[in-house]
């Protein structure tokens, strides 16, 4: 069975368990329309939320890479993480995440099927102003170190280390009902020596900004929307642009029972633009066509 | 960077955390009986730290839990147990039992 069809199969089995909850969340006789946590209910955008005091909870959350020019690509990183709020103020995650890769006849890409431990990450989440009766915005900062040993698009053996920096911000537009959020990315890394030919570090960079709508049409369900603009660059510092892609697409939130929620959104690159390739129409060297995100937690 | 970025985190954080403690904390105490909250309103005066002591009447374990409040805490079936909560702004903050949702309270702060 190939990697992709493990996905599939994995989206499907996530969906039906999704549709059996809301189906029990239907008919049950006083529906319950308490605040919510918001992290996760905007797809790749995230929420504010830096959870509970004394919550723990262990997620497997899968990112899809689908797409690329020509051929026929798919990657993904599965993080098995787990994640722990120790005061009302911070936000603890850490844990290895399993890559995988299969692609065919793609331009500057060697052919791979593969699946291997792809690496590890930590992530630090702080709350810088919350959400309260006097104030529905709500903004909090996040760090997110990872080291790779497998090149995300490539596959190929590498030795990666990469720091996510966003800052997370979330509105209750319509109290328990409707939700916006936006988030400001700025992403340098580096990778060692890639070609393999005895050069240092080689650095490159990421900038991006979303935003995002949740509408909760059930206590425990939510589907939304989200765009994202990510710009490339050479350079940590955001030095020399090399291009930049938009994405949109929906996004979904179920609360399968109180300790077990699903997360899943798609997006779609509507437009970019390749530097290198000045007359494609999407930038399919940097960025995937299709992009996808799967996060099954239960806390505990 | 990310070491600096992280221990200003950590910081401010520990600064947060100290500074809330440092306050004298106003104490509450709320009971759980046949599923239920008594009372079911708290009060609370605005910006001071707040420990909420819960007692639990019933044999059976409930955990106490709050989005707005940021603090979930399991109690056994006739035990107790502390919440300690930061300082709030004013407003009104629902908390409930997880493990019987229909035991609802509120926590006004004035």
């Amino acid at each position: 069975m190939s990697v992709r069809s493990v996905a599939l199969a994995a989206c499907a089995a996530a969906c039906v368990l999704g549709a059996s909850s809301v189906a029990a969340s239907a008919q049950s006789a006083a529906p319950n329309w308490r605040e919510i946590e918001t992290k996760y209910i905007f797809g790749f955008t995230e929420g504010s939320g830096v959870g509970l005091e004394g919550e723990k909870e262990f997620s497997v959350d899968t990112e899809a890479r689908i797409g690329k020019s020509g051929g026929r690509y798919f990657a993904s990183e599965s993080k098995l993480e787990f994640e722990f709020t120790p005061n009302q103020y911070i936000q603890l995650e850490f844990g290895p995440f399993v890559s995988a890769h299969s692609i065919s006849n793609v331009r500057d890409l060697d052919d791979r099927q593969q699946l291997g431990l792809g690496g590890f990450f930590g992530e630090i989440r702080a709350m810088l102003l919350e959400r309260g009766p006097s104030s529905p915005l709500a903004l909090t900062l996040s760090a997110e170190p990872e080291w790779r040993r497998l090149d995300e698009t490539s596959g190929e053996r590498v030795n990666n280390a990469e720091l996510e920096l966003k800052l997370d911000g979330d509105i209750e537009l319509i109290p328990r009902r409707l939700y916006a959020a936006f988030n400001l990315l700025f992403e340098p890394e580096g990778t060692h020596d890639p070609d393999h030919v005895g050069a240092g570090w080689e650095m490159e960079s990421k900038a991006g900004v979303s935003g995002a709508l949740s509408y909760r049409i059930l206590p425990s369900l939510l589907i939304g929307f989200e765009a994202w603009y990510l710009r490339h660059y050479d350079g940590a510092w955001l030095n020399t642009f090399t291009g930049d892609a938009v994405y949109i697409g929906p996004t979904l939130y179920v609360q399968i029972d109180r300790k077990m929620f699903l997360a899943a959104s798609w997006n779609t690159q509507v437009t970019g633009r390749d530097v290198e390739y000045p007359d494609d129409r999407l930038n399919l060297s940097e960025f995937s066509r299709h992009r996808a995100k799967l996060k099954l937690a239960v806390e505990f | 960077m990310f070491w600096k970025s992280l221990a200003m985190s950590v910081v401010l954080g520990a600064a947060l955390v100290a500074g809330a403690q440092a306050q004298q904390a106003v104490t509450l105490s709320v009971s759980v009986r046949n599923h239920r909250f008594e009372p079911t309103q708290l009060s609370a005066p605005a910006n001071t730290p707040i420990v909420i002591n819960v007692k639990n009447l019933d044999s059976t374990q409930m955990e106490f839990e709050s989005v707005s409040l940021r603090v979930e805490k399991v109690v056994a079936g006739n035990g107790q147990a502390s919440v300690r909560i930061r300082p709030l702004a004013p407003g009104r903050y629902e908390f409930y039992d997880d493990f019987n949702q229909q035991a609802e309270g509120a926590l006004v702060v004035h």
